[in-house]
């Protein structure tokens, strides 16, 4: 249990304070049309939106699994939250390419890249996934915060589930997206520092640089400070094939659309930016203070590595970055502490309210529903939008123990078999959208079973998961290719236009001729 | 002209070019690096503060590369851009 003093006080209501307002003061602009609420107006600079990339992924329950790769592997745990890299390409081929496609969402892009009924069914899909997705992840998140108000002040976790995503709604309610950003540009900064100064006096408190390493080679554990340090080639339960895979999944990833989860929150942040240059810097700027702010938190867990080593229980370990803090922290600083825990929460569960309701209020309701909609009305079933994801997160968050396994498993859904088909609906002109419906169905059954079901019945081994991958991905080809040269294309009208909009790169010569031809380009 | 392009026109700006190509090498580069550089650093390892200034001098490069073509591209697009949105808008609302 952790007691507060009255500086400690001072701190945490001074930041809420300044948190909820800085995002309700933008009322104003959050209520002038659909584009303010959820894409203020897209109109900001490069740094607004870079800011909200790195505070989103910043979230209550990132530091607790960064604690527990590196607590087990070392340095090299640093490479699990690598699959950030692919914003490192991405920056320079799909951010260009989605910005200049100008959807709001995901699934409004669906309608862009392809035509007629499969790109209306790729719309709703899309779109009824990320609803649930983002109440989901807000339940996740919430729980989180549950838990660590359960750490530090004993309250049952239903309390820190439910008091902090209320508080932060207010703000998203009010303003939309211009709420969101704002507030996460000033949570940024706090989230910075404190990871900065928390981390710097973690490794203080665990003796020093110097005598962290000292005490690692004394244990015979050098190898934690090696950040190529694997289990082999296959072998042992981090090797080098994992390696390999993260990495080109990450990297190659970025060259398409929707190949990792992140995408879809980044595709928000693209879309506000004001030009196609600042989507690109905004994407590359907010995720290098990601991986930054990871090796930031790996060098402050290795300190706790050496104050208590030998902890087998992940829930003992998880919890490393938040224990240096609230046990090595002065008096007076534990608020600002607990403050900086906090901005990082809001920060992302701003994120999931405003995005969850992009797609329930341009996807489902604008587009299927009532498409003659004012703007006026757009921007109170986006309020509403909210207000269903915030009681939807309350409810995810309070059976999250029971259903995490079976929800880990949907999120493969998102990963395995659509990577693939993620990078070639922008980098080939022949693929069309019923190649990408049939990867989203094909991928649902066969991770079904390759994760579950044979393994169950002894049809396969109980595979790692970067081999689940490459398996999931081959056969999705087998399914999503013959489906795609067995149907027609999409129509040369539809491609050229937007080829001419976009310019993506790639296997696109057919459609560029024709574009010539017409003397559009 | 230079091995490195560093002024375009919005049509030129618009295909694939080394710069681009050199951008997206040096770009999961960077990561790499700043990842890596921090983490040593952190732990006053002398390696730690090489890798971070490589990393901060190879990004000064990536930007020095591609920065003056992105701006290029989005001076060329914003021109179109009024008249894509409401295309959209359209498109949204069945009316194409």
């Amino acid at each position: 249990m952790v007691h507060f003093a009255f500086l400690d006080w001072f701190w945490l209501v001074t930041f809420v304070v300044l948190m909820i307002g800085s995002g309700a003061l933008f009322y104003r602009l959050g209520k002038r049309s659909e584009a303010d609420f959820f894409l203020a107006g897209r109109g900001l600079p490069w740094w607004l939106p870079a800011s909200s990339v790195y505070a989103t992924h910043t979230a209550t329950d990132t530091p607790m699994w960064v604690a527990g790769v590196v607590y087990k592997y070392g340095l090299a745990g640093m490479w699990y939250g690598f699959f950030a890299a692919w914003c490192a390409v991405s920056a320079f081929v799909s951010t260009k390419i989605f910005r200049r496609s100008l959807a709001y969402s995901q699934a409004e892009w669906q309608t862009l890249r392809y035509g007629g009924m499969p790109a209306e069914l790729l719309r709703g899909w899309v779109a009824g996934w990320q609803v649930f997705l983002n109440m989901f992840i807000l339940g996740w998140v919430g729980i989180a915060m549950g838990k660590v108000c359960h750490f530090l002040f004993g309250w049952p976790p239903w309390i820190g589930l439910t008091f902090f995503s209320t508080l932060c709604a207010v703000y998203v309610l009010a303003a939309g997206y211009w709420g969101v950003v704002m507030a996460d540009f000033q949570q940024g900064i706090i989230a910075f520092i404190a990871i900065v100064f928390v981390s710097l006096w973690g490794v203080h408190a665990a003796g020093g640089p110097h005598m962290i390493i000292d005490k690692l080679h004394a244990m015979g554990l050098s190898s934690m400070l090696n950040p190529f340090s694997f289990t082999g080639f296959a072998g042992g339960d981090f090797p080098v094939a994992w390696f390999i895979t993260m990495l080109v999944i990450g990297i190659l990833g970025g060259l398409g659309m929707a190949t990792a989860i992140d995408w879809f929150p980044e595709a928000q942040r693209i879309q506000s930016a004001r030009t196609v240059k600042d989507a690109s810097w905004c994407i590359w700027a907010g995720q290098a203070l990601v991986v930054t702010r990871n090796a930031l938190w790996a060098a402050a867990i290795l300190g706790f590595f050496v104050l208590y080593p030998g902890l087998t229980q992940v829930k003992d370990y998880e919890m490393a970055w938040f224990r240096l803090g609230f046990e090595t922290l002065p008096v007076g600083m534990i608020g600002f502490f607990f403050a900086a825990i906090v901005a990082i929460h809001l920060s992302t569960i701003s994120t999931h309210l405003n995005l969850g309701a992009v797609y329930l209020t341009r996807d489902l309701y604008h587009h299927y529903i009532n498409p003659g909609a004012d703007e006026r009305k757009l921007v109170w079933v986006g309020r509403v939008g909210t207000l269903i994801l915030l009681l939807g997160s309350f409810v995810f968050g309070s059976i999250m123990e029971n259903i995490t396994e079976w929800l880990i498993f949907a999120l493969w859904i998102m990963a395995a078999g659509v990577w693939l088909p993620g990078i070639l609906q922008v980098v080939w002109w022949r693929f069309n959208g019923w190649g990408y419906l049939a990867a989203w169905v094909f991928n649902l059954v066969f991770s079904w079973l390759v994760v579950w079901v044979l393994p169950a019945f002894g049809v396969l081994p109980h595979l790692k998961d970067y081999q689940q991958f490459w398996l999931l991905m081959l056969l999705g080809a087998l399914v999503f290719i013959p489906v795609t040269l067995f149907t027609k294309a999409e129509s040369m009208d539809k491609l050229v236009k937007f080829y001419v909009m976009s310019r993506p790169i790639g296997w696109w010569a057919p459609v560029r001729r024709e574009a010539e031809r017409r003397g559009l380009l | 002209m230079g091995f490195i392009r560093r002024q375009w026109m919005p049509k030129e700006a618009d295909e694939w070019t080394r710069e681009d190509t050199i951008a997206v090498v040096l770009s999961p580069i960077v990561y790499i690096l700043l990842m890596l550089g921090t983490a040593l650093s952190m732990f006053l390892m002398w390696q730690g503060f090489v890798i971070l200034a490589a990393g901060v001098i190879l990004m000064l490069v990536m930007i020095w590369i591609i920065n003056p073509k992105l701006s290029s591209i989005s001076e060329g697009y914003e021109k179109k851009q009024k008249g894509y949105i409401e295309e959209l808008e359209r498109k949204v609302k069945w009316e194409e």
